[in-house]
Parts: structure tokens; sequence; C-alpha cells
């Protein structure tokens, strides 16, 4: 084919969106894409979380750990996802597929996850940690009974916002094999069909959405003493 | 019950002791407020109490035993614990708050649940209506109450208290303090208070500790003795120019030899559970030189009481004490 794929879809107009197609495709092809995308956004979530939570409450206590580990994350964040794919497909013993999609995904998440892990610790007032001192109860428990609950609505916000990121740029991880909604729009792209595009487009949108909202409700469930304030 | 012995408290870094060679006694079922200007090292020295600061020299004996015997969690466990800023945890309610002690304890459930609602009711709060509330919904008054009944909750024989009314407004702060002294009085417990305020240390103090800064002990003692004989420039100072006034605010009206009543209806009414300093500000205020004291319930006359009387009652205290 001829010219830049994006140049020749401008040039489609009319047959923009093709109906047909999608109730064709749904169940072989759309279903799945969606599936393996909330798939790869999942994992790389739940990994994330489960290596940002004890980093961060370590971090919160030896501070002089933060500033390094700020650096090394941001640095992460920065680097550009098409490269970092790329970059990741070319490790030996990694290659093509969702691998390095979620190893991608992983890092990029880990700057905002471990930066709410801390903001949220920070975020228990002196004296309620004082007072739990005070009373008895050991350190373990001081983390476990009061930090961490106090933090888990600013941790969840931090979820929110990785959730989102990695739901938009796991679509890029389909140009090293990654699957998801990324395969839809590259093949869209390639074969001149702009449904593809459209509903692959769409539907990462609205699965971003929806993720959004359904931790926002997650957020406030865990926060029923803010829900009493203000009633 | 709690004796200090030659406790000094010197942070790392530091060449001026916070706390220097601090000895006294607070005997079983007394309040002893330890009160002194900011920098006096009155709040490290009662966080040594339970441990949450550690002494550098000296020791302090609970019952006769060093406080190190046991670990610090046990040893605060069994130590209640209120402090200014409450400290509520504003996850919890009001109820899970309180019952914070008994569950590290390892009450059943229904113990806990009873003793929640007896403490609720002991510092004023309608259980029904309060314990499943959260702390954010209370007001600063009441989030001090739950404070205390958190303190109290596993029934502790001691108490320390650092400004435990300090964040509610003067009003407030009175009823709170005189709640206080009626659940004492019931309950009895060895409690040091901490305070900056010399007259919520009168109020509340069996013995008063007067810190100066760098953790020296100034004067150790009851409240008349102090206001009565300073022992130095610095607690006379510390005290006040009204000293004398505060000594009144000490005694009642019933605690004064009373003239017999006259019939003249046109006096002031003073009722018998007025501190003198209130009777007096009454006598002055009305510009008259005598009062007709009646009872509390305002339904007998119980006799008269002159400036004079007041006059005489309060340089016979001040002698006395000055005496032993």
């Amino acid at each position: 084919m001829g010219g830049p794929p994006l140049v020749a879809l401008q040039e489609l107009g009319p047959r923009l969106f093709d109906w047909g197609w999608v109730s064709n495709n749904l169940t072989d092809e759309i279903i799945p894409a969606l599936q393996g995308h909330i798939f790869l956004s999942f994992v790389s979530v739940a990994i994330a979380l489960l290596i940002s939570l004890p980093t961060g409450i370590f971090v919160s206590r030896y501070r002089k750990a933060y500033p390094p580990v700020t650096f090394v994350t941001g640095l992460l964040f920065s680097i550009p996802s098409l490269a970092a794919f790329a970059l990741l497909v070319s490790v030996p013993g990694i290659g093509l597929g969702w691998q390095p999609v979620v190893i991608a995904l992983v890092a990029y998440s880990l700057l905002v996850l471990i930066r709410n892990v801390v903001a949220g610790i920070d975020s228990v007032p002196e004296e309620t940690k004082d007072a739990a001192r005070g009373m008895g109860l050991t350190p373990r428990q001081i983390l476990f009974k009061v930090e961490l609950p106090l933090a888990l609505p600013i941790i969840v916000a931090g979820v929110r916002i990785a959730t989102v990121t990695i739901i938009g740029i796991a679509t890029i991880g389909a140009y090293v094999g990654g699957g998801g909604l990324g395969d839809l729009i590259f093949t869209g792209i390639s074969r001149n069909f702009p449904t593809r595009v459209i509903v692959g487009a769409v539907l990462a949108t609205l699965l971003a959405v929806l993720a959004d909202l359904l931790l926002l409700w997650v957020e406030r469930l865990l926060r029923p003493w803010a829900r009493a304030r203000r009633a | 019950m709690i004796e200090f012995r030659h406790v000094s408290k010197t942070y790392l870094g530091s060449s001026q002791p916070v706390v220097n060679d601090l000895s006294f006694e607070v005997l079983e079922g007394e309040i002893c407020v330890l009160v002194g200007p900011s920098g006096c090292g009155k709040t490290t020295s009662m966080r040594m109490v339970n441990r949450l600061i550690e002494p550098s020299e000296g020791e302090i004996l609970i019952n006769g035993e060093p406080n190190t015997e046991m670990s610090g969690t046990r040893l605060r466990r069994g130590i209640g614990y209120a402090i200014q800023q409450i400290g509520l945890f504003p996850h919890r309610t009001i109820a899970d708050n309180i019952a914070t002690v008994p569950q590290l304890l390892e009450w059943d459930k229904d113990r806990i649940t009873a003793r929640v609602d007896e403490l609720l009711e002991l510092v004023g709060l309608d259980p029904d209506q309060y314990r499943d509330r959260y702390p954010a919904e209370l007001s600063g008054g009441q989030q001090q109450r739950v404070g205390v009944a958190r303190a109290l909750a596993a029934d502790p024989p001691i108490m320390l208290m650092d400004e435990p009314f300090g964040a509610v407004d003067p009003i407030n702060r009175h009823r709170l303090q005189d709640e206080f002294l009626r659940i004492q009085g019931e309950i009895k417990k060895t409690i040091v208070f901490v305070t900056h305020d010399i007259d919520e240390a009168i109020k509340m103090g069996d013995k008063i500790a007067i810190l100066k800064e760098g953790g020296i002990l100034a004067q150790y003692d009851t409240p008349e003795n102090i206001l009565a004989a300073p022992n130095s420039e610095f607690v006379s100072s510390f005290v006040g120019a009204d000293r004398v006034l505060k000594m009144l605010s000490l005694l009642r009206v019933s605690d004064a030899e009373l003239d017999p009543p006259n019939g003249n209806g046109d006096l002031p009414r003073l009722r018998e559970r007025m501190t003198l300093r209130d009777a007096l500000s009454e006598l002055i205020g009305s510009g008259v030189e005598r009062g007709v004291v009646v009872s509390d319930t305002e339904d007998g006359v119980r006799g008269t009481l002159s400036i004079e009387t007041i006059r005489r009652l309060s340089s016979r205290a001040e002698a006395g004490q000055r005496g032993e």
C-alpha cells in the first residue's frame, strides 16, 4: 500500500464506520481484544501495587531512601513508551508478547503509586500515632491498624491515576505483540479500515472511564468516616 | 505508687538536659500536676512514666518496681493515656476508639460492649446516640470526653494526661475539669497530669510539681502550701500576684465560720458550694460588707458571711501553712 497509512485513512470519508463489521466480529475479535486489554492493565497494576506498597512503607520509614527511589521511578516514567516496548523486546528472555508490555506498564505505574503510598502514610496525624503508641500498640499494629487504613484512600487515588494511565498506554503494547485493544487500532491503520480504529479507541476510553469510576467508588467505600463528616 | 528517682533526660547531641535530676513521689489515688513554662520538661517527664521516652539517668518506680521490668508496649497497655490533641482514630467509630486497649488485651466482645457503654455514660455521652459515630461528627469537647473514656477503658490504676482539656474553649474546659474531678472522686486513679496553666494545676492537683526551665523541680507540694508559701522568686512569680485570691478559690463558703443570720433580705445570696474567691467577688461587686449564705438548693439560710471573715480566714490559712 502506498503513502503513510494515516493519510490513507483520511481519504475514506463516507465509509467511516461499518456496523456490519462490528456485529460480525464481536465475539471472535472485539471481545477477546477487550479481555486482553483488561488482563494487561489489571495484571500490571496488581504487580505494580505489590512492589509499591512495601517500597512505599519502607521509604516512609527510611526517609533517606526516598529521593533515590523517586529519581529512579521518575526516570522510568519518562522513557517514551514505544521505545520502552521496543527495547524490552530486544532483551534476551523477554521477546515479543504480553511480557514486555506488562514490564513497561509496571515501570510506568511505580512513580505515582509509591508517591501516593508515602503521601498516604505521611497524612496520618502525628497525634493519632502518638495516641496509638501511648496505648500500647506495637509498631506493626500501628502500621496495619492505624497508618495503612488511614492511608488507603490516598493509595487508591494513586491506583486510579495509574490505572487510567496504563489503560491508555497499553494500546501501544500491541506493537510488540501484547494484544489488547491496540491490536484493533494497529490493524485498522494498516488495513485502511477506520471502524477497527474507532472501536479500539472508544472501548479503551470507556474502559478507562469505567475503571476510574469503579475505583472512585472503592475510594469512597474505604472512607466511611469522611462520608459521615459530610452528612 | 509512682516514684521518680533522680531522673534526667538529655537528648542526643544536646548538652543541656531537658529534665534534670527529678525526684518525687506520686501517692496512690492522687492527681499530681506537672506545671511550668514551656521548655520545663513536664511533658517529657510524663512520657518517661510509660516509656514513650527513656530516661538518660535515674529510674521510675511503679509500685516499687522499675518500669523497665516489662516491655514498653505491655507497660503502656496498663497505663491510661490522654493527650491534648486527643488523637482519636478518625477511621474508627467512637465505640471502637474506646475499645482500643480492651481489644489489645483480648477481652471478650460482650465485656467490651458493656464497658464502652459504661464509659460513655460516665463521661456524659448517650451511648445509643454516640457509639456508632465517627470522631469527625463530634464537637471538640465531646472528642475530649471520648479521649478520657478511651484512656479509662481497661480500668488502669495509673493515668497520664497531657493537657487533656486543652483543646476546648474556657467554658467547656471548666465543665470538663469539674466532671473529671467528680469522676476521679469515684475511680481514685493515680494520675500524672501535665498543664501549663497554673489555675488548672491548682484546681486539679492534690499535689503540684512546679518545674522550671531546664527541667528542674522548683517546688513540690499541695496547692495550698505552694500558694501560702512559695519557696522561691520563680515559684511566686509563676503562681502570680493573685495568689491570695487563688488560695481563696480552694476554699468554699461552707469552710468559713458564719455569723448568725440577721434577717436582712437585701443582702446578696451566697451558696454554700461557692468558692470564697467567688463569694468575695460577689460581695465587692455588690458593694456590701456581708452576704446571706444559703444552702445549695437555696431553700435554707445558713448564716451570713462578711468580707472581714474571708480576710481573717485567708491570713490564717497562710500563717497555718507557713507554720508547718
